[in-house]
């Protein structure tokens, strides 16, 4: 029988052809979209944590409470100490220290007279230390634009943007105006020894990178840090565990009322991050439930159709004995099989937009000009094992559920009328 | 053979709904086939023929009255088991739209076979052997759409025989036929209902199939007006 029916779905165009355009194109849609989707996410929430959050996040409460503002002089202190005890406690965990400071760049000419200033957005890392992994971690190599990563101390990256809005070239002198930890005035001048950008309009705007020694110095942090940041060995964010190290981090500080006692965030408490991470586990499956019912319909509508050009079929079918349910059955296993056919072809289409989105990306860099959200200019798709299957399920289920709606009309229609389709 | 009642038709009426009342399509009729007639049920247009058959087929329940086919009441049947009457021991034979377009020839005549669960051997040599009856085993790969009218009803012919079914229902076969193939077609049935002894009812305002009937029953709106036995000139070959 199966046979016999496949034949027939080969065979006749009209019953086949339409109904996995249908699905193809959902399927595709459903691919590819939620592909698409995640790749943005999930490199989003990359960038987040790479250049922001980290996977884990260490500041004094008073810092977490303002720490859009980097209030240096609410910064830890003794990380040294803080530092070690969290690689000994927490060794799966990468840790790095970072410093955030705002202030004015200063671009002086050839006489000491000011040509420009603009504001900065600065960022110590340890640069010149081999394993902290950060000029990997920040992409750095693949980001300068002219010259190179700094190389020893009062050496700056800026960001390419800023370095042309304030005509600076590689090797001049810029100085930086702001304020130490102890709330006095400081001045400091740093050779360019390159440009960066990141692809990221928050990032490359107001760029300063320099080593950490250089900032402690400049802002008067000896042995101090903004933030000390945890990034997984996996280079993943895995929520539970990442729970469990901050749980078991903050116990230590629970019973503290020291203000500037550190506490630990992880990347899901960060930035809002909880609702990003939330939406990439449900893409794939709120893609499905919504073509699911857009396809059931759409193939609800087109089996109708169908259905009422083929009770001609049925009326000859129960004429040779089969029973309305037999035929409501085949109905249902051809619509399976127009289902998986339909699906394999969506499938096929949308791992092939998946690949090539995930290969060359779409430029956004244009529209994202304005915005300070750490967001790659680039956005890519991600391809993920579950898509090779996922499809299948809208695919499977609308085609099921439209011929099951479709197909009610045998069920309420009396068998003779049914038959009324064979005179003429 | 037997001749016990194949068919017992008893104070059968059929009402239809229409608007607001009801339409009678048959009204009071009793009477009984007997096992290998072939017979006919003759009567103008709207008179109750098709109406007659559908529920001798079982494709339709009477609204008074009790139709007992093969011993069966049609009225208490289930679906599944109307559906396995038809399956095992009905052949049906419309007008038009008789087969399966996506299927040939073959296939057409095979699908009841399959709904029987025959095996592919006893398929095939089933098939081909209904398709000997009526002239059509070398149109065997063909497609409805590539066979004529004439053709396509003696297709109809095999797949209702293949199964070597007790009672053939034909609801006017020739109606669109031309004289030469409807001669060739109603001979065809004859033929078998000699050698395979099986029952054929027909329905029909054809004088040349009545011209081949055992049997005539004239319906005027809905009842009996006439029953007539018949010794036809073919009654021997
Ligand atoms: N489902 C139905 N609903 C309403 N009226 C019906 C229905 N089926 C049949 N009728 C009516 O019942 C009457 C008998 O119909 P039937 O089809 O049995 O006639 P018939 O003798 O086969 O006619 P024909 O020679 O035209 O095929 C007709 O007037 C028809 O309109
Ligand atoms: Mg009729």
């Amino acid at each position: 029988m199966i046979k016999f029916l496949v034949k027939a779905i080969l065979r006749d165009k009209n019953r086949s052809l339409l109904p996995i355009i249908v699905i193809s194109i959902g399927v595709f849609l459903t691919i590819s979209l939620s592909g698409y989707l995640r790749g943005v996410m999930g490199d989003m929430i990359d960038q987040t944590a790479r250049f922001e959050t980290g996977h884990l996040k260490v500041m004094t409460r008073a810092y977490a409470g303002n720490k859009d503002q980097m209030p240096n002089d609410l910064a830890l202190l003794g990380v040294n100490e803080l530092t070690q005890s969290l690689r000994k406690e927490f060794p799966n965990y990468q840790w790095v220290e970072r410093i955030r400071f705002g202030g004015l760049i200063d671009a002086p000419d050839a006489e000491g007279e000011s040509k420009g200033q603009g504001p900065s957005a600065g960022l110590a890392i340890e640069l010149f230390s081999d394993n902290s992994g950060e000029v990997e971690r920040l992409n750095i190599p693949h980001s300068i634009v002219s010259g190179r990563i700094p190389q020893k101390a009062k050496e700056a990256l800026i960001g390419d943007e800023f370095a042309r809005k304030l005509k600076l070239d590689i090797g001049d002198e810029i100085t930086y105006l702001g304020t130490t930890m102890n709330g006095s005035m400081t001045m400091e001048s740093f050779t360019i020894s390159g440009t960066v950008r990141f692809g990221m309009a928050a990032m490359d705007k107001g760029a300063v990178i320099i080593d950490i020694s250089d900032a402690r110095n400049m802002l008067d942090m000896e042995n101090g840090a903004g933030e000390i940041l945890g990034f997984s060995d996996e280079g993943v964010y895995f929520d539970e565990t990442a729970k469990q190290t901050e749980q078991a981090f903050n116990a230590y500080y629970a019973n503290s009322n020291d203000t500037f006692a550190p506490v630990m965030f992880r990347l899901r408490e960060q930035n809002n991050m909880a609702n990003y991470l939330d939406y990439v586990d449900s893409f794939a499956s709120m893609f499905v439930v919504i073509f699911v019912i857009i396809m059931s319909v759409v193939l609800w509508n087109t089996g109708l159709i169908g259905g009422l050009r083929r009770y001609q079929e049925f009326g000859i079918r129960l004429a040779l004995g089969e029973s309305k349910g037999h035929i409501y059955r085949t109905l249902l296993t051809e619509a399976v099989l127009v289902g998986i056919l339909g699906s394999l072809a969506g499938t096929s289409l949308g791992l092939a937009a998946v690949l090539y989105l995930q290969v060359h990306g779409i430029d956004i860099s244009g529209m994202m000009s304005g915005t300070t959200m750490m967001m790659p200019s680039v956005l890519r798709a991600k391809f993920t094992t579950d898509l090779l299957y996922i499809g299948f399920i809208p695919g499977v289920a609308a085609m099921v559920a439209g011929n099951m709606l479709s197909g009610i009309g045998i069920y309420k229609r009396e068998t003779a009328t049914l038959f009324k389709e064979l005179e003429v | 053979m037997s001749h016990e009642n194949i068919i017992s038709i008893e104070h059968v009426s059929k009402r239809f709904p229409v608007g607001d009342g009801e339409f009678t399509a048959l009204s009071d009729i009793t009477i009984y086939f007997r096992r290998g007639e072939f017979a006919g049920v003759v009567g103008p247009s709207g008179s109750g023929k098709t109406t007659l058959l559908n529920i001798i087929g079982s494709l339709d329940t009477p609204t008074e009255g009790t139709a007992v086919v093969m011993g069966r009441n049609i009225s208490n049947l289930s679906h599944k088991e109307s559906a396995r009457l038809r399956n095992m021991h009905l052949g049906f034979i419309f007008q038009v739209y008789n087969l399966l377009p996506v299927y040939t020839v073959f296939e057409n005549v095979e699908f009841a076979l399959i709904l029987q669960h025959k095996s592919a051997a006893e398929r095939k040599k089933a098939v081909m052997e209904a398709l000997e009856w009526v002239g059509m085993a070398g149109m065997a790969r063909k497609k409805p759409s590539k066979i004529s009218g004439g053709e396509g009803q003696r297709v109809a012919i095999a797949r209702a025989m293949v199964k070597r079914p007790d009672l053939v229902l034909a609801d006017e076969p020739t109606a669109n036929l031309d004289a030469k193939n409807a001669h060739a077609i109603i001979q065809t049935m004859k033929n078998l209902n000699r050698e395979l002894h099986t029952t054929f009812l027909f329905s029909t305002h054809d004088e040349k199939v009545m011209s081949y009937l055992d049997r005539m029953v004239h319906l005027e709106d809905g009842k009996v007006a006439k029953d007539e036995f018949i010794k036809t000139k073919t009654t021997k070959p």
